[in-house]
């Protein structure tokens, strides 16, 4: 009955466009979908109508496919609710839920299989349990607008991904907001990819990459995450302009990066205290929720960067040399300078270092560079974290005569970092700061 | 602003053993006399001063000389510590807590010092044409009812295929095993209960079968196997074919099962093709069904192998298959035998199994993941994971370069909803540590006093001795509330295990038996020979072949000087007759690569041709005597 009706609205719409070549296809809830799908060729559209269509789907054509306002596809908790095997499908538009929770058979609400190269999918809104969208060894696919919910009724570790780039090159992700998955955007082995614009919150890792070669993450905010931005074992990155607030462990994580540059990107209020499991009954003690950590990573340029209100601001260890690292601004963190490694690194360039919340020294000739090299570590950044309003008192001769000890005394050693150029006052695009973006209102349909 | 009974208030520690006094006295007297300069703030000297203490984890911190942990000058170690030499191909032991190096086993090296691979009694062990390299990874001793009971240590050889036995008298390898129609034996455990009947050994790389060359390309086709060794006969009794590939390995407390983690379960031949899956596995082996089906007869064999192969793969009665996240490493039961735990490596969680539900498992009364009691995140690049037998665990981070410590029953907890942190603490460790391990923590002693780390990066913690870098291995102690970083210990080419036993469990010969097997065939050939190796010295001519018996006593040998003929294949052999603990002999023969260890007691015997005439000196080169360096003689060889 079902498949008649559709049959019918197909001639209708197939006379109409005739001389297209290209056929249009509306299909209702009651109709066979799969049947519809199987028999479109490139070029086609396909319309849901209002309400839900049940089942799992698979499109085998370079076909639209879309809907009508309230238009549902429905995979009734089990495999993926569209499996992509042909290039060039255009997804949009629509409200796709309850595909399959099964990671170990990669359930997702779009799974694009290998070779269904520039697969477009954007202004969707997905709500389930395994990954939004799964991507699978295959080139230009684009992912915009979308909005990806997971399901918190499972735990974090039996979610799947938001969006999962698996061995893709030249995906563009733009402007999509994932929350409640497992993590945001997971990106493994993966060259020459765009991350731009997306919001990833209340998640584990909102970006996590492994063995991912030039990539571009841009303008991305990440919030109330565990980590926000996950750079793992991959070179020629360029991280610029993205954001991380309230991210529990990690603001940005990099560990063997090389020859990425860093840059323009605000870190905020990454501490321990975030994290679900440590609310309440911890039983730890040194909190490390680290804005920066830099971990076997060298020949980066690390700029114009603000590590804010964290545990700590950076963690450098292991061999992380060569780094370029200048112009950033370290605020108010608990404790400014992890730096776990036994020789000496002076972080300015050509004059340029960074401007620390806790420099206690002075710029007699006016030229805002201060004229005492920084030296993390002497604990004045500790004293303030515990006792703010001791700020009151860092100028009077009681601090600096502390100051002064340590330097006849030095039994609190530098760390291996200097500043020698620390900046007075902090880089101007501080004074730019937005508020925190707002959960853009969902419409579900 | 500051309250100075704030419990939170850090100390200086003026004991700081670092510290100089002269400093020392400096800062308590600076400390008090702060209050007259911050005047109403007077209490804030002791927050200043205090927030001043050393904050962050300092490259060169470490509490070594707390006098708890070292081990006086002629004082013992409380621990053998069995360290692999990686692609050395020897095994290593080193006495904890001290960390010094006691021993040097050479297994599947060549040794120019001991004369391992140059030997006749070491080519019988490691067979005809053998090859000059190993990849020794994972060293475990026997057990008997989850106890180690000193008689072997099992070290596999991932570079070709082999498995090794070290004997726990004389610390020799005595067997070692070419493992059929594999390739790379890497995880390797024993049968801990009722004792170690089996060596369990993971063939890592699925490959063609047959591999001859025909059927190279179809990749699908290609299987791996896990094979059980006998560890008496040391013959592989059977082998199991599985789904995926095969990394690491353990065994229970019953002695039912053994499991192993699969990192390929994508079945793929390069690096992106394992990256793939959400999930790879645990596969887990029913021995008792094993055995059952190859008594039964249901096995086939492959090739000139006789070694019965049985099918596991998935559908099989004889396996089961768990899905763990991503490319699992590690999987380590712990000493209670309740749980084993699977380490996520490319996820940050571990993934702890409830081993008294397997039974249920294998009846199909469950579903593979029902065998799962927690899932928690940890860290990044979870590895391997080590118990102190009080119900906690240590894992190590390979990403994050930590050990992290946990509580086993906090994670099931938090799996199951309820709010607690399950993690007790994080170690920074120095730099991306594999495995690790706690002192007796494989069997059901373990003690919970050290933890050892071993680290596959120095970077910067050594004095830099060229491009090639030591690894780092770190002693830790675990004994209290928080782990205390005692020593660092660089190593040579690659520790990647090693396994901790209480010297109480270690019972090693000062002398060798007259009747050791291991130079029974030289006995033998005495024997036929009509020679008495205890007394006599002799030449005995043999058409072109010459042996040469002869013995020692410090300092001479038992001949002054030989005559052979150019041309001739000479074999000496030489007992060692003295009865003194430590005086070991050498025999160096100049200008032929001859050269051998011969301990008190022992009979060692080295074959060479004499091709060059002249005079050509012997000489001992184990130092054994005031007069060591007059402890020499003549090989004369006529011309032919």
């Amino acid at each position: 009955m079902g498949l008649l009706f559709a049959f019918i609205s197909c001639l209708l719409t197939l006379s109409l466009n005739f001389s297209a070549q290209a056929a249009t296809f509306s299909v209702s809830p009651q109709d066979d979908l799969q049947t519809i799908l199987d028999s479109t060729r490139s070029g086609d559209q396909v319309i849901l109508s209002e309400g839900i269509h049940l089942g799992n789907f698979t499109l085998s054509q370079a076909i639209e496919l879309t809907g009508k306002t309230g238009a549902i596809i429905d995979a009734q908790n089990t495999g993926h609710a569209l499996l992509i095997k042909a290039t060039g499908v255009h997804i949009h538009d629509l409200r796709i839920q309850n595909w399959g929770t099964n990671l170990t058979n990669l359930d997702a609400g779009i799974f694009v299989s290998p070779k269904a190269s520039n697969a477009r999918i954007e202004n969707n809104y997905f709500q389930g349990g395994g990954s939004g969208i799964w991507v699978d060894t295959s080139s230009g696919i684009k992912i915009i607008n979308n909005k990806i919910e997971g399901d918190l009724s499972l735990r974090s570790s039996d979610r799947g991904n938001g969006i999962h780039l698996f061995n893709v090159k030249g995906a563009l992700a733009q402007n999509n907001e994932v929350w409640h998955t497992r993590d945001g955007i997971y990106i493994d082995t993966s060259n020459g990819n765009q991350l731009i614009g997306n919001y990833l919150h209340d998640l584990r890792y909102g970006v996590h990459y492994m063995y991912s070669y030039h990539n571009l993450i841009k303008d991305n905010f990440t919030q109330n995450t565990r980590t926000g931005y996950a750079f793992m074992q991959s070179k020629f990155l360029q991280v610029i302009g993205n954001r991380s607030k309230n991210d529990a462990n990690y603001g940005i994580l990099m560990n063997y990066i090389t020859n990425s540059t860093i840059e323009n990107n605000r870190i905020e209020g990454v501490q321990n205290a975030q994290h679900p499991h440590m609310q309440k009954n911890t039983t730890r003690s040194n909190p490390e929720g680290k804005a920066l950590f830099i971990y076997n990573s060298l020949f980066n340029n690390i700029r114009k960067n603000l590590f804010a209100d964290s545990d700590m601001g950076i963690h450098l260890t292991a061999g992380s040399e060569d780094n370029t690292l200048s112009g950033n601004a370290f605020i108010g963190n608990k404790q400014q300078v992890k730096y776990v490694a036994s020789r000496t690194q002076d972080w300015s360039h050509e004059g340029e270092g960074n401007y620390w919340s806790d420099y206690l020294g002075w710029d007699m000739d006016g030229d805002g560079i201060g004229d005492v090299q920084y030296e993390p570590n002497d604990g004045v950044d500790q004293l303030l974290w515990k006792y703010p309003s001791a700020k009151l008192l860092l100028n009077s001769p009681a601090v600096e005569t502390l100051r002064w000890v340590q330097r006849q005394f030095p039994v609190l050693t530098a760390q291996g970092v200097i500043d020698s150029h620390p900046l007075m006052v902090a880089p101007d695009f501080m004074m730019h700061s937005t508020g925190p973006r707002k959960i853009t209102d969902i419409v579900k349909n | 602003m500051i309250d100075p009974k704030d419990k939170n208030l850090p100390e200086i520690d003026s004991e700081d053993p670092k510290a100089s006094e002269h400093v020392n006295l400096s800062r308590r007297l600076f400390l008090g006399g702060s209050a007259a300069l911050v005047g109403t703030a007077g209490v804030m000297a002791t927050g200043v001063g205090s927030a001043l203490a050393p904050s962050a984890a300092q490259a060169s911190d470490s509490s070594s000389s707390n006098s708890h942990h070292t081990v006086g000058l002629g004082e013992l170690d409380e621990y053998y510590g069995f360290w692999s030499g990686g692609h050395s191909g020897e095994v290593r032991i080193l006495g904890l807590p001290s960390m010094r190096e006691l021993m040097r086993i050479p297994v599947f090296n060549i040794d120019s010092a001991t004369g391992w691979g140059l030997t006749n009694e070491s080519k019988e062990v490691l067979g005809e044409n053998h090859p000059l390299s190993g990849d020794s990874h994972h060293p475990h001793m026997s057990m008997t009812d989850g106890h180690y009971d000193g008689k072997y240590i099992f070290i596999n050889d991932k570079a070709n295929t082999r498995v090794a036995r070290i004997r726990g008298d004389i610390m020799k390898t005595d067997k070692i095993t070419t493992v059929p129609n594999c390739q790379a034996i890497h995880g390797l455990r024993v049968q801990k209960v009722p004792h170690t009947k089996y060596v369990f050994a993971n063939a890592e790389f699925r490959m063609p079968h047959p591999n001859n060359g025909l059927n190279m390309d179809d990749v699908e086709g290609y299987y791996t196997m896990f094979n059980g060794l006998n560890a008496e006969t040391m013959e592989v009794d059977w082998q199991v074919i599985v789904d995926g590939n095969l990394d690491n390995t353990d065994a229970d407390y019953t002695g039912k099962y053994a499991f192993s983690t699969c990192y390929n379960s994508e079945n793929a031949v390069d690096l992106a093709g394992t990256m793939r899956n959400e999930r790879d596995h645990l596969v887990i082996f029913n021995i008792a069904r094993i055995e059952a089906a190859v008594k039964a007869g249901n096995f086939t064999t492959l090739g000139d192998s006789k070694v019965p192969v049985v099918d596991g793969r998935k559908g099989s009665k004889l396996t089961r298959y768990v899905p763990v996240p991503k490319s699992p490493h590690g999987i380590n039961t712990e000493p209670g035998g309740k749980y084993a735990v699977a380490n996520g490596k490319l996820s940050p969680t571990v993934t702890v199994f409830e081993l008294a539900k397997f039974d249920a498992l294998f009846d199909d009364k469950i579903k593979p993941r029902d065998t799962v009691v927690a899932e928690v995140e940890l860290g990044l690049g979870p590895l391997h994971t080590a118990f102190d037998g009080r119900g906690n665990a240590f894992t190590t981070l390979f990403i994050d370069s930590q050990v992290c410590k946990w509580n086993i029953d906090k994670a099931i907890k938090a799996y199951n909803g309820e709010e607690v942190d399950y993690i007790i603490e994080k170690l920074d460790v120095h730099y991306q540590p594999g495995h690790n391990h706690t002192t007796m923590g494989e069997t059901r002693d373990a003690d919970g006093k050290y933890l050892v780390s071993l680290q596959k990066f120095s970077k910067d913690r050594f004095l830099p001795c060229g491009p090639l870098h030591a690894e780092n291995d770190q002693l830790i102690d675990i004994s209290g509330d928080k782990m205390v970083l005692l020593h660092d210990g660089p190593t040579y080419a690659e520790p990647h295990d090693c396994m901790i036993v209480h010297r109480s469990k270690v019972k090693t010969r000062k002398l060798y038996d007259r009747k050791d097997p291991t130079f029974a065939t030289t006995v033998a050939m005495a024997k036929a020979d009509g020679v008495t190796l205890e007394s006599d010295n002799k030449v005995i001519r043999d058409g072109k072949k010459v042996r040469v018996y002869m013995t020692s006593v410090a300092p001479t040998y038992g001949m002054n000087e030989f005559n052979v003929k150019q041309g001739d294949e000479v074999t000496v052999i030489i007992t060692n007759l003295d009865m003194i603990e430590d005086v070991s002999h050498g025999f160096c023969m100049v200008n032929h690569g001859v050269q051998m260890e011969i301990s008190p007691q022992q009979t060692a015997s080295i074959t060479f041709t004499a091709d060059k005439p002249g005079v050509h000196w012997y000489y001992c080169n184990w130092f054994c005597h005031a007069l060591h360096m007059e402890m020499r003689g003549r090989m004369l060889v006529s011309p032919a």
